[in-house]
């Protein structure tokens, strides 16, 4: 191991001084993103009494941890159905944004459209209208389409704000796809159109993938428009069920819900890492070809 | 694409090409620049059309409530004109609120702006454990925001934090009950900056997620051809990465900062605006005022506050990003 | 210090949400046999749906019941019930909602932020049922109309209030010499001479919940009046307010700790069951639940209504009431519903571990359902007599809903207690009353 006082010449010990740097680099990053994660886990297997024990080590256990927190999860309230809800209205809308946004990003990056500017700028200022004014008009919007205490109603209003932020995430994508070989398609005979769907989709799909990875991380945020539009403990998504129904005035279920907000955030986590990998190696691999 | 219209005068409003020996004259919505709009404009239609109907209508609706008298219970109410806008100026809670917004976006957005830099260059170096890492960094914008802040407030909290149980085992402050034992939520300066750290905590992965997007679309042949020209690593990043970056720094900020101004989340469940309007922000204030208190034309009035103040910012913002990328 | 002793608790087998639910399904069992004799509705309801919007009771065995109760009402009368609960805070947004859709629930709660003063012209007007109520158990409390009546009609039904009395550990009073507190003099100084033991006390300074009733009912013991009885002319501008001002910041410099700024509605909740509080001034939920999570700490705790004040001696109550949307489908069986819950208050009560304080004479006859039993809480049984609600002695209106909403009051209290200059903070949180009065009555 070569130690650091000496400058080192071996690649090797380049290597590690180098692993080195970056470990406590990322040291500070790690603790503060993750400590709390960490203490959320403890605290999900964490009996309720030994949370209050006020001298008690915060990190580890005076009573045997338990399972009973995530047991309670599901069978004394329905997170099953929470998560069933929230990922069907993740996946419904992430459906409807790519479907808007994708048409709606390549045009606005590739087709020179008047207005596309001031379009660009409206995109952003969709997000100052703020959602405590913006659910009650829509409360009669999901009403006039009998959508009421249905997670449907969400499906149809999480689009207002996932595709904004899509549209201009998926604009940046097409922008770097180079020119060339939309020219090569539709020399080739493909209208505009077919040049979009047979070559600039393929190869822009890392983009399609971090669209997707934002709409659902964004429709896991709301907890304003849910609570308006849905009060069937049934028809719930995860934020709104463990937010109303395991806080009861003065008595946090803390352990349920840290269990509650692990189970639904986790997952997601390494669902988003996987596709980052592929991600950012397909970026890098198929540049410019 | 182009056609042929054999003989006859060309049509008013038609346009001609000269293709090779012939000249073709083309109807207007046939030639090439109408075509391209015409797919454009129908590309964009459902994005618009969603968002406008949904989004846009409310707006406009939101701005008639902010100039009437409306509550909740008659939306429908009289035009005051901007006796709302003014009724907030003569509330001194809303002088504090405003003031903790600015400094609560801006000061947040530095640190997201600076912690996600550094994290996404650390991200981008290839060394063992980094999709762990990558993992695990991501979790913070990934859990449910309502029970993430909840975690935050007992870890906060004024008996049983463990931040300060930490601290005090470090012998960095005393134990409970002593004058220097941190109450993070109930100190004035103390609670705002709670309540921006939860908001970095949260955001900061987000921004290094897509820094590093921007960062890998930098071509390498640009950054090797720079190295191969000798320069340094500092003036690889300066004159080469930062403006490549840029756009992409500043419009993820863009965004960053309207998410924040108009969320109420954290510091609703964390404070709601409390000790004495130390946390107060323009959304908690507008959502007490407007939806709990009933009063919906003065909250919508304080919530759309500084809406004429960042149109302009965005609108300059975007046209500058958008000549220099040409 | 001897907190640390008491915060030790006992390795219970029972947890705090089984005993709160078992309690619940005890009582459950007793509602049918009281319905089956109790009078059957009409006719015309059979074969309908009702929805009903209630709040998440702080003592969960309620909400069994109350959903027992709910269904077997519905078996018995041929009408489909269904009930959903929602935290009370949150309730306002979602009537902001249903109100701009025209559609929603059929019967809703207003639990501690009482709306019939803001939607009262889309609320079915109650004042039959409310009469024959009223008739039937003894007449309803004076304090009951401010919640539920505007211009003399009745556009909503009380249920119950929930009382805010004094937690007291009296082993720690005994400590320093002192028996029951009678009076906020007292606290004070038990307080302050607990506090360099290692217990002091704690009232929320923050915006929550807590702190609008807290604050307020030091206010009514010192005599300060929010509006006159009309509610339309503010009357807070007084000596006596300022008196409770200088009281308060006294008490906080003697007997409590900065931490009191962070507080939220559970706080002093947890304060008492870590075994530091000597006292707090908290809804019986606090009670029942260091019971479970502190039984030692619990053994010494008891339970006064509320101290006197040179003002008299108030307590403040949170009412909550029923309400019919104009819109609703089945109006008929709303008002059968709530009938039928008013026939089985007794239960109701019981299974509330005396935490539902009725709003009809007739139900304070002695002894009463769950707290004529219990020695500690026995007290409870008069508390009527001595509660008020926000905006005393004025109704609840719209504004003085607002001044709750934004929390002047206490923000008043926390820039007394932070040093602020008491004429100062009258003058701001006197100008920030009057502004929100005149707005509303403007519009």
């Amino acid at each position: 191991m070569a130690s650091v006082a000496v400058v080192p010449r071996t690649a090797r010990a380049r290597t590690i001084r180098r692993h080195v740097f970056i470990y406590l680099g990322l040291m500070p990053f790690l603790v503060i993103a993750v400590f709390p994660i960490f203490w959320m886990a403890i605290t999900a297997i964490k009996q309720d009494a030994d949370l209050y024990l006020v001298d008690a080590v915060p990190f580890w256990f005076r009573q045997a941890p338990t399972w009973k927190n995530f047991d309670f999860l599901f069978h004394n309230t329905s997170y099953g159905d929470w998560i069933v809800n929230t990922m069907a209205i993740s996946f419904w809308v992430s459906v409807i944004t790519i479907l808007t946004a994708v048409p709606a990003g390549y045009a606005l990056a590739r087709l020179r459209l008047p207005g596309a500017e001031n379009l660009g700028i409206g995109i952003f200022m969709t997000y100052l209208v703020p959602a405590i004014i913006l659910f009650i008009p829509l409360a009669r919007v999901v009403s006039m389409l009998n959508l009421q205490d249905s997670w449907w109603a969400l499906v149809v209003v999480y689009p207002t704000f996932t595709i904004p932020f899509c549209t201009w995430l998926l604009m940046g994508f097409f922008k770097t796809v180079p020119f060339e070989i939309e020219e090569a398609a539709m020399v080739d005979g493909c209208g505009q159109l077919g040049a979009l769907l047979r070559v600039v989709l393929p190869v822009s799909w890392p983009g399609l993938i971090t669209a997707i990875i934002f709409s659902f991380t964004l429709s896991m945020q709301d907890f304003l428009y849910s609570l308006a539009f849905v009060s069937i403990s049934e028809e719930k998504p995860v934020p709104l069920g463990v937010a109303t129904e395991l806080i009861r005035g003065d008595i946090y279920f803390w352990g349920s819900l840290m269990a509650g907000a692990l189970l639904v955030g986790v997952p997601v986590a390494i669902v988003y890492n996987l596709f980052l990998d592929k991600f950012i190696s397909g970026i890098t691999g198929a540049a410019i070809k | 694409m182009t056609e042929v219209s054999p003989g006859g005068p060309s049509p008013p409003g038609s346009f001609s090409v000269a293709v090779g020996q012939s000249v073709r004259t083309l109807p207007w919505w046939r030639t090439p620049t109408a075509r391209r709009y015409l797919f454009g404009y129908t590309l964009l239609a459902p994005a618009v059309l969603y968002v406008g109907l949904l989004v846009g209508l409310p707006f406009v609706f939101s701005l008639y409530l902010a100039m009437s008298d409306a509550s909740v219970s008659s939306p429908v109410a009289r035009f005051v004109g901007i006796d709302n806008f003014m009724s907030a100026l003569e509330n001194a809670t809303f002088y504090t609120a405003l003031r903790n917004t600015v400094v609560f976006t801006v000061g947040a957005g530095i640190l997201k702006g600076l912690l996600g830099t550094s994290l996404a260059f650390l991200l981008l170096q290839p060394f063992k454990g980094r999709k762990v890492v990558r993992a695990l960094i991501v979790i913070p914008f990934t859990l449910p925001i309502a029970v993430s802040v909840l975690g935050w407030k007992w870890m906060f909290d004024s008996q049983f934090s463990v931040i300060n149980w930490a601290l005090s085992r470090l012998g960095l402050i005393g134990s409970y009950g002593s004058p220097d034992w941190p109450v993070w939520l109930g100190q004035p300066g103390l609670a705002l900056l709670s309540v921006m750290f939860v908001n970095v905590w949260r955001g900061f992965p987000f921004s290094a997620i897509v820094l590093l997007a921007g960062l890998t679309s930098v071509p390498p042949e640009v950054l090797d051809a720079a190295k191969v020209d000798g320069a340094s690593f500092m003036q690889r990043f300066r004159k080469v990465i930062v403006p490549m970056i840029a756009p992409i720094l500043f419009v993820g900020s863009a965004f960053d900062t309207v998410f924040t101004l108009s969320d109420l989340s954290i510091v609703y469940l964390l404070t709601n605006g409390g000790p004495d309007g130390a946390t107060e922000i323009l959304p908690t204030l507008a959502y007490n005022t407007g939806i709990r208190g009933g009063a919906l034309g003065r909250g919508a009035a304080i919530s759309l506050f500084l809406f004429p103040l960042l149109l302009p910012a965005i609108i300059l913002l975007l046209r500058t990003l958008r000549r220099r990328q040409y | 210090m001897s907190h640390e002793r008491l915060a030790e608790t006992h390795p219970t087998t029972l947890s705090r949400r089984s005993f709160l639910t078992t309690a619940g399904g005890a009582v459950a069992g007793l509602t049918l046999a009281d319905m089956l004799t109790a009078r059957q509705a009409p006719a015309q309801i059979k074969g309908t749906n009702l929805r009903l919007l209630i709040w998440s009771h702080y003592v969960p065995a309620y909400d069994v019941w109350f959903d027992k109760f709910a269904k077997e009402w519905g078996d018995k009368n041929g009408v489909k019930v269904r009930v959903d609960h929602m935290p009370h805070l949150e309730l306002p947004a979602r009537y902001a909602a249903e109100f701009a859709a025209g559609a929603g629930h059929d019967l809703m709660y207003f639990a501690g932020q009482i709306l019939t003063g803001q939607y009262y012209r889309n609320l079915v007007d109650v004042s039959d049922l409310a009469e024959g109520l009223g008739k039937k158990y003894g007449g309803w409390l004076d304090a009951a109309k401010s919640a539920a009546q505007v211009s003399g009609q009745w556009y909503a039904v009380p249920d119950f209030f929930i009382s805010i009395p004094v937690l007291w550990r009296k082993d720690l009073f005994a400590s320093v010499g002192m028996g029951e507190p009678k009076t906020w003099e007292d606290l004070r100084k038990a307080a302050g001479q607990l506090k360099a033991k290692g217990h002091p006390t704690g009232m929320q300074f923050s915006h929550c919940n807590d702190a609008n009733h807290n604050w307020r009912a030091l206010m009514y013991c010192y005599g300060v009046k929010e509006t006159d009885p009309t509610g339309q002319n503010i009357t807070i501008d007084s000596k006596e307010m300022r008196e409770a001002l200088k009281f308060a910041k006294a008490m906080y410099d003697e007997g409590m700790t900065p931490e009191v700024f962070s507080w939220d509605d559970a706080s002093d909740n947890r304060f008492l069951a870590s075994g530091v509080a000597s006292w707090i001034h908290d809804a019986i939920s606090a009670f029942h639940s260091t019971r479970l999570t502190n039984p030692k700490v619990f053994e010494q705790t008891f339970v006064v209504p509320e101290v006197a004040g040179p003002g008299g001696t108030w307590n403040v109550g949170e009412p909550n009431v029923w309400a019919i949307w104009k819109f609703s489908k089945n109006v008929p069986a709303a008002k059968e519903f709530i009938q039928g819950l008013a026939d089985s208050q007794k239960d109701a009560m019981q299974a509330s571990l005396g935490y539902n304080m009725p709003f009809l004479r007739g139900q304070y006859t002695k002894p009463m359902p769950y707290l004529g039993n219990d020695t500690k809480l026995g007290k409870l049984q008069d508390q009527e007599k001595i509660t008020a609600f926000l905006g005393f002695p004025g109704p609840m209106t719209p504004p003085a809903q607002e001044v709750v909403t934004t929390f002047i009051i206490p923000d008043m209290f926390t820039r007394v207690a932070r040093g602020g200059a008491i004429e100062d903070t009258m003058k701001w949180g006197v100008g920030e009353i009057r502004r929100i009065y005149a707005k509303h009555k403007a519009s």
